[in-house]
């Protein structure tokens, strides 16, 4: 069996120690999951594996041999082959499956000077039959989805022969059969000896798939733990060094709950069905349902992003119309949009601009900018989201995930909100910043309504005081959240069909 | 401009990014570099120019060098604009040739007071901008195809007007059955935004009045796009449009109006153009193309701003001037003069680039 073993790796970069003596062992066939909270390491222990940095100190060895990993082609030449997190980077979006899945076979010399296409389609289909994708090999990349493309990323990855394979949160973007999919790939090569390294913030997931774990602290390793005694909170706790509490704000009872909007009847060509509910100020009112059953779209129209085609938006009582996001914001409704580095940051940008940017008119006299007000008023944002380091002149990019998403939520806080919509806001960030973003919306739900929307089924079944369960473009459920069945809500979620691959799930665990 | 001062300010802005590594001294240099290569270039090939000819640095002359590069400037600014919602305007030569064809026909083949020709070409540059925005966010034709076909149908619009011949003073009028003599001409208040001067004095020529033009079209929009609340959400737009849909901007009206901005400073150009050349010579505004488009460009290295600027636009424009302006006093041939322009655009943003790269 194949193994690779790294013992004493170290980065130092100018002031910052990122990795201090890591070791690492991965074997044939089994799947070790690294996990940590943002900025404990990671990501350098992935470079350092796959050949980014030219130097680093400790070493590597695969099946007892000492190799020197220094730049992506000797990570390429032993097997080393990670799936990042960002799909699009490494796919070329105007060229088919097939050209994508191939690149490597193209760009050699011995492929001619022509392509012959059916061969070329042959063989696409061949790699991704032999893991029971069902991908059309002859369609543009382009006009793939978020999970179609990272499924084509791992085949690729695969097809080349990896005998380690890095995943880098490869089910941050996947529904939950997806991720069934995923993981019925992964067991498979598991069994043919390929060795995973497997990153994620998904806890209950590394549960599932995971044979070891190791577990990263500012860029130290503080835990390790086999299969079997693997436990959750226990890995909370070394991801966060102190005990975890709770991960969710106690839920208060409300005194009077007070009706801001209801929806009634809402349609959208055949992306949603006679979606009718109620908010309330008072409560959070979550909505869960997989990748693709139209929580955005139904988040996008309520802020005015999107239209419907049907139906109608009560707000106050008075039916409302909104043309542009900017017709919602006005009325103190407010969208963290999911996908923030694409749809809610200006990443060149720096904290303050991307805070201050719905409401410039309120730091402006005359048209113009007054800077300091403007800082003044951005610091004491910073303040209430805890967001460290407090300087407001970090450009966006810089920041880690957690932080970049309380920049998404700073800008909303200062007005106030009738309704603050939350689209999948804990996508890729770590335990404590999900928690301070749970709380954030707990407390926002004392002044406001506040729609909690995600794909993760647990924090939504923690966060909100009702439930709403959204399948293809419909409501199939609602539910008061404290006395709730975590199975019925999964299996509304997944449709009755595939509800016998959920039990088999659930089994394994 | 001392050395220790550019390196602590220079330190101040690495501060906020993630590399704190600028206390070793080929780093602080290259910062230095990176920040103020180009102004420094710029000060070095004019004093180049200054030891090499006697006539260089003279204060006339330096007005001369401005004068000379005002028209590019103002329509440079304008592809500026167009370049900071993130979208390109490749009309702006054309626009500017309809200008000077337009105005100058007017006065002379239509007698239009000068004051209404001025009026009625600022109206059609905006409307041209008007009519790109249109294709661009209505019909979804990409920035550069939309403006690249207005180029063509201003180009032919502007020959149609006197059915391909210049416009000047006794020139018989195209329009005309019996070919009759153009009576109109063009009136000296209009001619003195292109050749005039101010505050004129017995030792001192005085200050071109295109210079003045230049400078106010300058300050307006610096002042605009760097200290106004709107330039924030111009170049918002031209970050990530979909956020700043999404932070309640109209992304649509911020296009229309940039676009519309550049229609009318590519406009404006082309009427001291006009009044420079005191006639309406056919296609007088295509230079300003690329020399507008490599003034925009070359502000994105000024300062390391890394994105479309006023004040790098300007110095990107004054560069240019210089350059021709000296080189024509060295009595280099003017077809070796493109050869040494090009070479210093390659070099001076080369080095500027090269350093960016970690």
């Amino acid at each position: 069996m194949t193994a690779l073993k790294a013992s004493g790796l170290k980065k130092v970069f100018p002031g910052v120690v990122a990795l201090d003596c890591v070791d690492l062992e991965l074997h044939g066939g089994t799947v070790h999951a690294l996990i940590g909270a943002n900025g404990a390491g990671k990501s350098t222990l992935i470079k350092i594996l796959t050949g980014y940095y030219p130097s680093y100190e400790g070493q590597i060895e695969i099946n007892g041999q000492v190799v020197a990993i220094h730049k992506p082609m000797d990570a390429f030449h032993y097997g080393i082959e990670v799936v990042h997190q960002e799909v699009d980077i490494t796919l070329i979006p105007y060229l088919s499956v097939a050209e994508n899945l191939l690149i490597e076979k193209l760009a050699t010399p011995e492929s001619g000077f022509f392509v012959r296409k059916t061969e070329l389609y042959r063989q696409a289909k061949e790699s991704l039959e032999n893991l029971q994708l069902d991908i059309d090999v002859r369609r543009q990349v382009a006009d793939l989805s978020l999970p179609q493309k990272q499924l084509l990323v791992i085949a690729r990855a695969i097809s080349r022969n990896a005998s380690f394979l890095i995943l880098d949160e490869p089910t941050a973007s996947l529904s939950l059969s997806d991720v069934e999919r995923l993981f019925a790939i992964i067991r498979d090569l598991r069994q043919k000896g390929v060795a995973f390294l497997y990153v994620s913030h998904r806890l209950a997931e590394i549960q599932e798939i995971a044979d070891e774990v190791t577990i990263l602290r500012g860029g130290r390793q503080v835990a390790h733990f086999k299969r079997e005694n693997f436990e959750i909170s226990k890995a909370v706790e070394a991801m966060l060094g102190s005990p975890p509490g709770e991960l969710f704000p106690p839920r208060e009872p409300v005194s009077e709950r007070k009706l801001v909007m209801e929806v009634r009847n809402l349609g959208q060509t055949a992306r949603l069905k006679d979606i009718n509910f109620q908010v309330f100020q008072g409560e959070v009112l979550g909505i869960t349902g997989l990748t693709g059953a139209g929580k955005t779209e139904l988040l996008n129209i309520l802020a005015g992003s999107q239209r419907a085609d049907r139906g109608e938006i009560l707000l106050n009582g008075k039916i409302t119309r909104f043309r542009l996001p900017k017709d919602a914001i006005r009325r103190g409704i407010f969208l963290i949009p999911e996908d923030r580095r694409n749809l809610g940051l200006l990443v060149e940008n720096t904290i303050r601009t991307n805070i201050t940017l719905p409401f410039t008119r309120d730091f402006s006299r005359m048209g113009f900018i007054e800077p300091l007000r403007e800082r003044q008023r951005v610091l004491q944002i910073m303040d209430r989201l805890r967001l460290v380091p407090r300087n407001p002149e970090m450009p966006a990019k810089n920041l880690s995930g957690g932080n970049q998403q309380k920049v998404v939520i700073g800008k909303w806080l200062l007005k106030e909100s009738k309704i603050i919509l939350f689209d999948e806001a804990t996508q890729g960030i770590d335990v404590g910043a999900k928690r301070e973003v749970y709380a954030i919306a707990r407390e926002l739900s004392k002044s406001s309504g506040v729609i909690f929307s995600s794909s993760d089924i647990d924090e939504v079944l923690g966060l909100a005081d009702r439930v709403l369960v959204l399948h293809d473009g419909q409501i199939v459920g609602e539910f008061d959240a404290s006395h709730v069945d975590r199975q019925q809500v999964m299996e509304l979620a997944t449709g009755a069909s595939v509800k016998q691959e959920t039990q088999i799930g659930a089994q394994e665990q | 401009m001392t050395f220790d001062d550019s390196s602590s300010t220079s330190k101040s802005a690495e501060l906020n990014s993630v590399k704190p590594a600028t206390l070793n001294p080929s780093s602080v240099l290259s910062n230095f570099l990176l920040r103020y290569g180009l102004i420094l270039t710029l000060l070095l090939v004019m004093l180049f120019f200054s030891f090499r000819t006697q006539a260089f640095a003279t204060v006339d002359n330096l007005l001369d060098i401005l004068r000379a590069v005002s028209i590019l400037t103002i329509v440079a600014l304008g592809v500026t604009f167009s370049v900071v919602v993130n979208g390109f305007d490749v009309s702006v030569g054309a626009v500017t040739g309809l200008a000077v064809i337009l105005s100058s026909a007017l006065m002379v083949i239509w007698k239009v007071p000068w004051y209404f020709a001025v009026l009625i070409c600022l109206s059609v540059g905006a409307l041209i901008g008007w009519l790109n925005s249109f294709l661009i966010i209505r019909l979804r034709i990409p920035d550069l195809l939309a403006t690249l076909g207005m180029l063509y149908l201003v180009q032919g619009l502007q020959m149609s007007i006197t059915k391909g011949d210049a416009v000047y003073k006794g020139m018989t009028n195209p329009w005309s059955p019996t070919r009759a003599i153009a009576d109109g001409a063009i009136h000296p208040d209009f001619l003195r935004l292109g050749q005039g001067f101010v505050l004129s004095s017995e030792s001192f020529r005085g200050i071109p009045i295109p210079v003045l033009i230049m400078l106010g079209v300058a300050l307006i929009t610096f002042v605009f796009l760097e200290l106004s609340r709107f330039g924030r959400i111009f170049y918002a737009v031209g970050g990530n449009i979909e956020a700043a849909r999404l932070a309640g901007i109209d992304v649509d009206k911020i296009r229309t109006i940039a676009y519309v901005i550049s229609g009318v400073l590519a406009t404006t150009g082309g009427l001291v153009l006009a009044a420079r050349i005191g006639s309406g010579a056919v296609k007088a505004g295509d230079p300003y193309l690329l020399d507008g488009v490599a003034a925009t460009y070359f502000g994105f290295a000024v300062l390391n701003a890394r994105r479309a600027n006023v004040f790098g636009t300007v110095l990107g424009a004054i560069f240019v001037g210089v350059m021709l302006n000296g080189l024509t006093m060295m009595n280099i041939p003017w077809y070796i003069q493109d050869v040494i322009k090009g070479l210093v655009l390659i070099i001076s943003l080369g080095l500027s680039y090269y350093t960016t790269r970690r």
